[in-house]
């Protein structure tokens, strides 16, 4: 793997952001484009278990993956400086867009366009839903978590924070201390196996 | 102090932000609602605007919504970029220490069981908040009137067909495959648009 710079780095990871388009997945491909194959700073496993890394750990995955490739190849300061990269130019275009939107929101042709757009809002959040779907077993454990989630999420105004903090408390209670949760995780060394493929 | 508030809620929901920029959502619009920061109406606008523009969906948000906060405040526009550098420096911290935590500790981390029984736990919850989010978001589209949380017969009073109409298009057209490839989202935005301007605006009928 080779050095590189801070400022590499920096422009590396501000390019990713600039021309990404819907952030998490889309940016996953790019990155892998653009840090595995173009530039070689990163080996494809390393990138793999980034990913898996970054899905599993909270925050936004591509903030994620600049935050573990900037540490892997500078430390600390090396992942601030990723992080930043990634994030200013949405941030620069997102404070210069809010001042489009308050000048233009009370304008007669901006309001039909985005009472269209609500539609899609509704649509690009089911397809969300549907690739979320892939990654959780139709179980019955899991089906009734989704059921409660749901149930609980739209008919209340409860804090859905402490509805993910209930759910990692019952993950961990039906996994880890259950005989029936137990045979569903895959045994530890197995895993390790996979990883060094 | 809104900016301590502004950034303490986006700390919590980048801290609970398990899977990416969607799982964001259901907490962005419940503390959005509770503070009466922006309205939901403008919120979902910005959902579309966060799509068609670079960038990760989920700090386009909440930029967007520091912002907006900020501004409301005495500082004006200084406010503004205040807020928006807040929010998404609140966002972006936890996982920032996080991960340089979990880059070290990599391949255990992966393997080990406690991660994988939060995991396990955690993945079902938010999958039913991203379901959730679907019905409260196409409820305020199809019935603006109705709230989920307390449902009255008034709630029904207006119903959106034209909206439902439009949905339902669109639904179909994104799962569909054009050659091997599914319809671009941001492609998909502009459609919306279009098709907004022409119901809406050019044979008016009423939003």
């Amino acid at each position: 793997m080779k050095k590189v710079s801070l400022w590499q780095l920096f422009i590396a990871f501000f390019k990713i952001g600039a021309f990404t388009f819907g952030g998490g997945y889309a940016m996953i491909a790019v990155i892998e484009q653009a840090l595995v194959e173009n530039k070689k700073w990163i080996t494809s496993e390393f990138m793999m278990d980034m990913v898996v890394v970054a899905e599993s750990t909270p925050g936004v995955i591509a903030v994620n993956m600049a935050t573990g490739v900037g540490y892997q190849k500078r430390g600390v300061i090396g992942a601030i400086v990723a992080t930043l990269g990634v994030v200013l130019p949405s941030f620069l275009l997102i404070c210069g867009l809010s001042f489009v939107i308050d000048s233009f929101g009370n304008n007669y042709w901006y309001k039909a366009a985005f009472a269209g757009i609500r539609c899609c809002v509704v649509v690009l959040i089911f397809n969300a839903f549907v690739k979320l779907g892939k990654q959780v077993d139709k179980n019955l454990f899991n089906l009734i978590l989704v059921a409660c989630a749901f149930g609980v999420s739209v008919f209340t105004n409860f804090n859905v924070i402490y509805l993910i903090m209930i759910g990692a408390v019952v993950g961990v209670v039906f996994y880890c201390c259950t005989p029936i949760g137990s045979k569903l995780l895959p045994p530890a060394d197995q895993t390790e196996e996979e990883v060094d493929k | 102090m809104p900016f301590l508030l502004l950034f303490w809620e986006y700390f919590k929901i980048g801290l609970f932000t398990i899977g990416g920029g969607y799982v964001m959502l259901p907490m962005v619009m419940q503390v959005v609602e509770k503070h009466g920061w922006v309205a939901s109406e403008e919120l979902l606008n910005f959902v579309g605007i966060a799509e068609s523009t670079p960038g990760p969906f989920a700090i386009n948000l909440a930029t967007f919504i520091g912002m907006q906060v900020g501004k409301e405040t005495s500082l004006g526009l200084f406010g503004g970029f205040l807020g928006a550098i807040v929010a998404t420096v609140g966002v972006v911290l936890p996982s920032l220490v996080i991960i340089i935590v979990v880059t070290k500790l990599l391949l255990k981390f992966k393997s080990n069981k406690y991660v994988q029984g939060v995991l396990g736990g955690i993945k079902p919850v938010v999958w039913g908040l991203i379901l959730s989010a679907i019905v409260t978001v196409g409820c305020a589209v199809v019935l603006p009137n109705l709230d989920t949380a307390n449902i009255t017969s008034q709630g029904f009073d207006k119903f959106s067909w034209v909206s439902l109409i439009i949905m339902v298009a669109l639904l179909v057209l994104s799962r569909v495959r054009l050659g091997k490839k599914k319809i671009h989202p941001i492609l998909l935005i502009l459609l919306s648009a279009v098709a907004g301007v022409v119901v809406f605006g050019v044979c008016k009928v009423p939003i």
